[in-house]
């Protein structure tokens, strides 16, 4: 055997298992998500696709934010679902998904910052791309990238844990209550730590603006 | 109600979550006092803002990659039924009456066997296992390419190509190999192929095994699978490879992450 079979990985790489539509799923009769993984956790896989296509677009625009990293919540978001179906037993008859999936978020995003801090991750051309031309044309909303470019900023310099609950109060699938339950904290606490976040957020926002040359 | 008394509440004016009683003195005092005014306007437009804050979409991939996670699932699910049903089956299986003569018989037996086995040697077993791993790896081969013949389901030709790869042989079976490039090479599903590719790496050191992957590079209709092929060149070194990567990242046509993961694997190659 070569050398250079000895550098070879033993286990396949993380691409190994990918592509192919997703199977359809009878939309005759709309299940709720909590019906639809009580499904999955019984051993119809196939319902995970109805709620990927549910709650990925939230969920992932959540990540986004948190990280300010494109990337990072695309690998987040894949382990997310991932851990979904690996730990469906897991899930209970009287859960909500959409909190269960947030706190599996969170967990995800945990190990993330957890990584990334012992190894700083580079800065991705794809991030910078996004940065430049997300939302409407170029043209037409340059002041509106401007500002939003500044906003991005204020939520950077904020504290990862205050970032994360500002930006899950702010999801309109979860109630203070269920923010609470996923902080592993009380509501109160939830809602104090929350609109603490609101005014340094705004606080950096309009400090940023007065840096800003124009 | 002062400013400070307002200032406590005014982030929770501002979100909405605030109880509905305790609401109108709130806006009773920031009707009047223009100071409060400008405070809640500076949180109202920081919270519409961080609201508006667009986000696209995550890559089209992240669809397939789910769809790759459910049939992995699914096959792990079909195993482990497998298992489950077969410790059943034994669980359930009455136990047999045993007579006096039993234990004699087998310490008998036992004692034939294994003066069988002092006859015929270390070599004739270690020859047998050979043989055993040998006949296992020919009909992983056929399997493989049944499968691919037979076009039978994406989910029945993923399992088969998986089993194979999962066959450690010490001498690499040249139809088991053949099986994989042919499945790489020609498989409908994105899915199977990529796996195929992920059990060519056991045999990467092989000279076939890296002319059929540098092979189906060009021809290879999907960014994924192209990506992932290079990434394989790039592992097994692969430096015949660099012809067809530079003409890859020149490739106007070409995926753009295609032509970056090329144009980097010519450098590192």
């Amino acid at each position: 055997m070569s050398t250079a079979a000895a550098e070879i990985p033993v286990h396949p790489p993380a691409y190994a298992v990918r592509s192919r539509a997703l199977p359809p799923v009878d939309t005759t009769s709309p299940l709720s998500d909590h019906e639809l993984m009580i499904a999955v956790r019984d051993g119809e896989l196939d319902a995970m696709g109805e709620l990927f296509e549910r709650h990925h677009g939230p969920l992932f625009g959540y990540l986004t934010k948190l990280t300010g990293n494109r990337t990072a919540a695309e690998d987040i978001l894949q382990n997310v679902f991932q851990r979904m179906l690996k730990y469906r037993h897991t899930y209970r008859d009287e859960g909500s998904f959409t909190a269960w999936m947030y706190h599996l978020g969170r967990r995800c995003s945990s190990d993330y910052f957890r990584k990334a801090n012992a190894a700083p991750l580079p800065v991705d051309p794809v991030d910078l791309e996004d940065r430049a031309d997300e939302g409407r044309g170029v043209d037409e909303a340059a002041a509106a990238n401007d500002d939003q470019a500044l906003l991005r900023r204020a939520l950077d310099r904020l504290d990862r844990d205050d970032r994360e609950v500002l930006l899950l109060s702010r999801l309109q699938e979860l109630s203070f209550a269920e923010v609470a339950n996923i902080l592993e904290c009380s509501v109160g606490a939830a809602r104090v730590r929350a609109h603490r976040a609101l005014r340094a957020l705004r606080d950096h926002y309009f400090q940023l603006q007065k840096e800003s040359p124009t | 109600m002062n400013c400070t008394q307002f200032h406590d509440q005014m982030a929770a004016l501002a979100d909405g979550s605030l109880d509905e009683k305790a609401a109108p003195p709130l806006r009773a005092h920031l009707a009047t006092c223009p100071s409060c005014q400008r405070e809640f306007a500076s949180l109202s437009r920081t919270l519409e803002k961080l609201d508006a804050l667009p986000a696209r979409p995550p890559s089209h991939r992240m669809r397939a990659t789910l769809a790759g996670m459910i049939e992995t699932e699914k096959l792990t699910q079909r195993h482990q039924a497998g298992w489950a049903s077969s410790i059943r089956q034994a669980a359930a299986r009455p136990p047999r009456r045993r007579s006096w003569l039993a234990p004699l018989l087998q310490v008998l037996g036992a004692a034939a066997v294994l003066a069988f086995g002092f006859f015929l040697g270390e070599r004739n077993a270690n020859q047998r296992q050979l043989a055993e791993l040998r006949a296992r790896v020919d009909t992983m081969g056929q399997l493989v390419e049944q499968s691919v013949l037979q076009k039978r389901t994406d989910g029945d030709r993923l399992e088969t190509v998986l089993n194979a790869t999962a066959v450690t042989s010490p001498k690499p079976d040249e139809r088991l190999i053949d099986g994989l490039i042919n499945t790489m090479a020609f498989d409908p599903s994105v899915n199977v192929r990529l796996n195929a590719l992920t059990g060519l790496y056991a045999h990467a050191d092989q000279e076939v095994v890296r002319a059929g992957v540098l092979a189906c590079l060009p021809r290879e209709g999907n960014p994924l699978v192209q990506v992932s092929m290079i990434d394989f060149l790039v592992a097994a070194h692969a430096r015949e490879a660099g012809p067809v990567l530079r003409k890859l990242a020149a490739d106007d046509k070409a995926d753009t992450d295609v032509r970056e993961s090329a144009r980097r694997a010519s450098e590192l190659l």
